[in-house]
């Protein structure tokens, strides 16, 4: 549609300013990167991310002006202390929170960045955790005098362990090694070493100081040995999570959507792959399969939607599908997961407890966990295991879960957005911890020894004997069996529920 | 072919997601609506987030009786064309007692006519979730600030219950007596927020526009006298300039900038170009230090 012809569509009584649409006000960016930085104080981070925004942004001209107006000058140097601009960012207004992450947003020409900023103290782990889970880009920053250190190695595996595809090695201070290659070399192969077990699609080195401004945003005249990019250079090249989802169709159903008798929207958000009308799609916990005949958007239907879009999708026949289903190809399903392998970050101050009640949040959905077991801790540094039944914050945890029902989960290394997880405390409904599926499976397992088991067959008995073998009423058998298991962990008993027998989901054993 | 979304896409859709989330997972929202631009745009993705349906909640205005005149007009209209469901809540308990901008120092105003004001509302009506149009990149106190924002009975912030959110996931089960305030905008930016009210055609209040208006200069900002409760003091004589806002509020409380800007393409050229920040013509926050997070403590936003 024209622009003229929208025009004829206002309602001519509106007092509304004339609408000429200036396309070079109406800048649009070509995306966002979500840009993380990891390193300490001493590293030089704060000085970093200044001059970043010194360099690079569209500051104010109010936050320049207070730069210079302070007086404050870089230790050591004779140029303004650019760490002032991290007003928010930095410990110095800590304001108590747990999980302490500061965001802050510049622009360049081209694209919007988001810096996300995790406190660098010995707590870490579980803050740069849930910093890097939203990023697209970490910068890891190492001091040119130091190289790489442990904190470099715990902070490349955190990065991995959450997702991150793309890590850049900041060399900084390089001004205080004489700006040297052979200084840099060194560190850049150190850093290729620790880079091998991991799965980074991109890991670069770039000497730079971020005092001097060198390789930041300007080539470094000190450096004429480095022909690589500038660190702004190469961060504006670096694609964001979104634009490098996988192929593989996931809509994990948010609500549903209803206008009048002719329209049951089920509305969300594509996180991989595309979608397009015509395709038959999937709800792999029913097994029910629709043909999608339009996608619905506010702007206009559209003929096809690709990860990161928001939509609502109508079926052309009524399937029973609703909030916590994930719709995907026929042919390339989510498992209908009755158990999950997970690594978790413990983010809570409470301790890990196996008859607390947990719940699993998944993209859309809340399930009951019937049984929780730590089997476990990961040491980031060697990556090495070794067994262990709790943990605590700032653990990396390797769980294995049995669900209360069967829910729609991916392995994370396959398909990222759908394989992520966080265990809710059922009575507080506090995040206890974040993680990633390793491994799911479609089987229930039979309860461990020690566990309570709640019997099907005593439920249906008595508190449940009021319930039929409709699926609606299978439903209600599971949730009231769960309610019972949540009260008697409340109570301190270690309960599992007897597993539902298999259902026939008349899917082709080969598949 | 598709065009590869571009930042503003991006932002509308993180904002559509967060909007289906929260209606999923709470009981009772309302929507947060202070007639402003930024209100105008959260209004405008909570329609596209329901779409075709209508918006599933209704709106809150807590009314000081302090705002323009053109803002309450325009809050009227808005509802009446939309077809939404509107709740207008003041303190009528604060209005009885006097309180008021002019004679009490804006700290004991906004907390007794706005955030009170706003406590009484959320338990008279038993919301569990409220959103609003606040961003990370307002002001540093909210630059660590939640999508899904918890408060303890009492709709006390408390930084220790405040959950780590990851990837898209968004945990909204509540405690006993908890309740949230939502934020789909967080990630915008006032820049975005002009920018997609020009791409979008979105209507907001006149105010915003250039124009000549019934000014007085009190401690070096510039009043608009949009009644006659505000009166030049000794000294003080009122006088027309060419002046817009760049916020809204209440009147007595928010400074005007002088301007020519009288079209949204002048205004939007003239925020992406500007010398200062949008809080410095905020009265509030500068009435004493850190009074950002004292106020978010105490349960303003």
């Amino acid at each position: 549609m024209s622009v003229h012809a929208l025009h004829k569509l206002e309602p001519s009584h509106k007092p509304q300013p004339h609408l000429e649409v200036v396309p070079n006000l109406v800048r649009e960016l070509s995306g966002i990167t979500h840009l993380l930085t990891c390193g300490s104080v001493d590293d030089g981070k704060s000085t970093l991310i200044g001059r970043l925004l010194w360099d690079a942004s569209d500051l104010y001209e109010d936050q320049r002006e207070n730069v210079r107006r302070s007086g404050r000058k870089a230790a050591g140097t004779d140029l303004p202390d650019f760490s002032m601009l991290l007003d928010g960012l930095v410990a110095e207004r800590e304001q108590g929170i747990t999980i302490d992450i500061a965001w802050k947003y510049f622009d360049t020409d081209t694209r919007r960045f988001v810096i996300i900023d995790s406190p660098g103290h010995e707590q870490y782990t579980r803050n740069m955790a849930s910093g890097a889970s939203h990023a697209d880009v970490a910068i890891v920053l190492v001091d040119a005098r130091s190289g790489v250190k442990k904190q470099t190695k715990r902070h490349t595996a955190i990065l991995d362990l959450v997702g991150v595809k793309h890590v850049v090695l900041a060399v900084n201070k390089m001004d205080l090694v004489g700006w040297s290659e052979d200084v840099f070399r060194k560190i850049e192969a150190d850093f290729r070493t620790l880079c091998w077990k991991f799965n980074f699609w991109d890991a670069t080195a770039i000497p730079l100081s971020a005092v001097f401004g060198d390789n930041v945003s300007a080539a470094s005249d000190n450096m004429s040995w480095y022909s690589g990019p500038t660190l702004i250079q190469h961060l504006e090249k670096t694609p964001s999570r979104v634009s490098e989802a996988g192929s593989v169709f996931r809509f994990p159903v948010q609500t549903v959507l209803r206008d009048g008798q002719d329209f049951r929207g089920l509305a969300g958000t594509v996180t991989s792959g595309s979608v397009k009308v015509g395709d038959v799609v999937v709800d792999t916990l029913s097994n029910a399969s629709a043909k999608v005949i339009r996608i619905a958007t506010m702007g206009g239907d559209l003929e096809s939607a690709s990860a990161g879009q928001a939509i609502a999708l109508q079926l052309d026949v009524d399937i029973d599908v609703s909030r916590g289903a994930v719709l995907s190809a026929p042919e390339m399903r989510p498992v209908a997961a009755q158990t999950v392998e997970a690594r978790f970050v413990w983010l809570s101050e409470d301790e890990f407890s196996p008859t607390a009640g947990y719940l699993l949040r998944t993209s859309t959905d809340l399930i009951p966990i019937s049984n929780i077991e730590i089997k476990a801790l990961l040491d980031l540094e060697t990556m090495a295991s070794r067994p262990a039944r709790g943990c605590g914050a700032n653990d990396i945890a390797i769980a294995k879960i049995s669900l209360g029902r069967a829910a729609a989960i991916d392995v994370f290394a396959e398909t990222p957005e759908t394989g992520t997880l966080l265990l809710v405390d059922s009575v507080s409904g506090a995040t206890m911890a974040g993680g990633i599926a390793t491994a799911v499976n479609s089987k229930a397992e039979t309860p461990v020894d020690g566990h309570f088991v709640l019997k099907r067959d005593m439920l249906a008995n008595g508190l449940n004997r009021d319930l039929s073998m409709s699926s609606t009423d299978r439903e209600e058998f599971m949730r009231r069996a769960n309610e019972v298991a949540i009260i008697l962990r409340a109570a301190g008993v270690a309960v599992a529920i007897e597993p539902p027998p298999p259902v026939d989901d008349g899917m082709d054993p080969g598949l | 072919m598709t065009a590869s979304p571009s930042h503003l896409d991006l932002l509308e859709s993180e904002s559509i997601h967060i909007f289906r989330e929260a209606a999923a997972q709470f009981r009772k929202p309302v929507l947060m609506y202070s007639i402003g631009k930024d209100s105008t745009v959260l209004l405008h993705l909570a329609r596209k987030a329901f779409y075709p349906q209508p918006v599933p909640f209704p709106l809150l205005h807590v009314d000081t009786t302090w705002k323009f005149r053109d803002m309450i007009a325009f809050r009227d209209r808005t509802a009446r064309e939309l077809g939404l469901d509107l709740i207008v809540h003041t303190n009528e308990d604060g209005i009885k007692r006097g309180i008021n901008p002019i004679d009490h120092a804006p700290s004991i105003h906004t907390d007794v006519l706005k955030t009170q004001a706003l406590k009484q509302a959320l338990d008279k009506y038993g919301f569990d979730a409220a959103f609003g149009g606040a961003r990370r990149d307002e002001e540093a106190s909210r630059a660590k600030e939640r999508v899904f924002s918890f408060r303890a009975s009492g709709h006390r912030w408390d930084p220790r219950k405040q959950r780590p959110e990851m990837w898209h996931l968004l945990n909204g089960r509540l405690g006993t007596g908890e309740t949230v305030r939502v934020f789909p905008m967080s990630n915008w930016t006032e820049k975005d927020v002009w920018r997609y009210i020009l791409r979008e055609k979105l209507e907001v209040v006149p105010l915003y526009y250039a124009a000549e208006r019934p000014t007085i200069v009190r401690n070096g900002q510039i009043l608009m006298q949009d009644d006659e409760r505000l009166q030049p003091r000794d000294g003080e004589k009122v006088e027309m300039r060419k002046i817009r806002f760049r916020t809204l509020g209440d009147y007595p409380l928010t400074a005007a900038v002088e301007s020519d800007a009288d079209t949204i393409e002048a205004v939007v050229a003239e925020t992406i170009n500007a010398q200062t920040s949008e809080r410095q013509g905020r009265l509030i926050d500068h009435d004493q230090a850190g009074a950002m997070e004292k106020k978010k403590q105490e349960g303003y936003f």
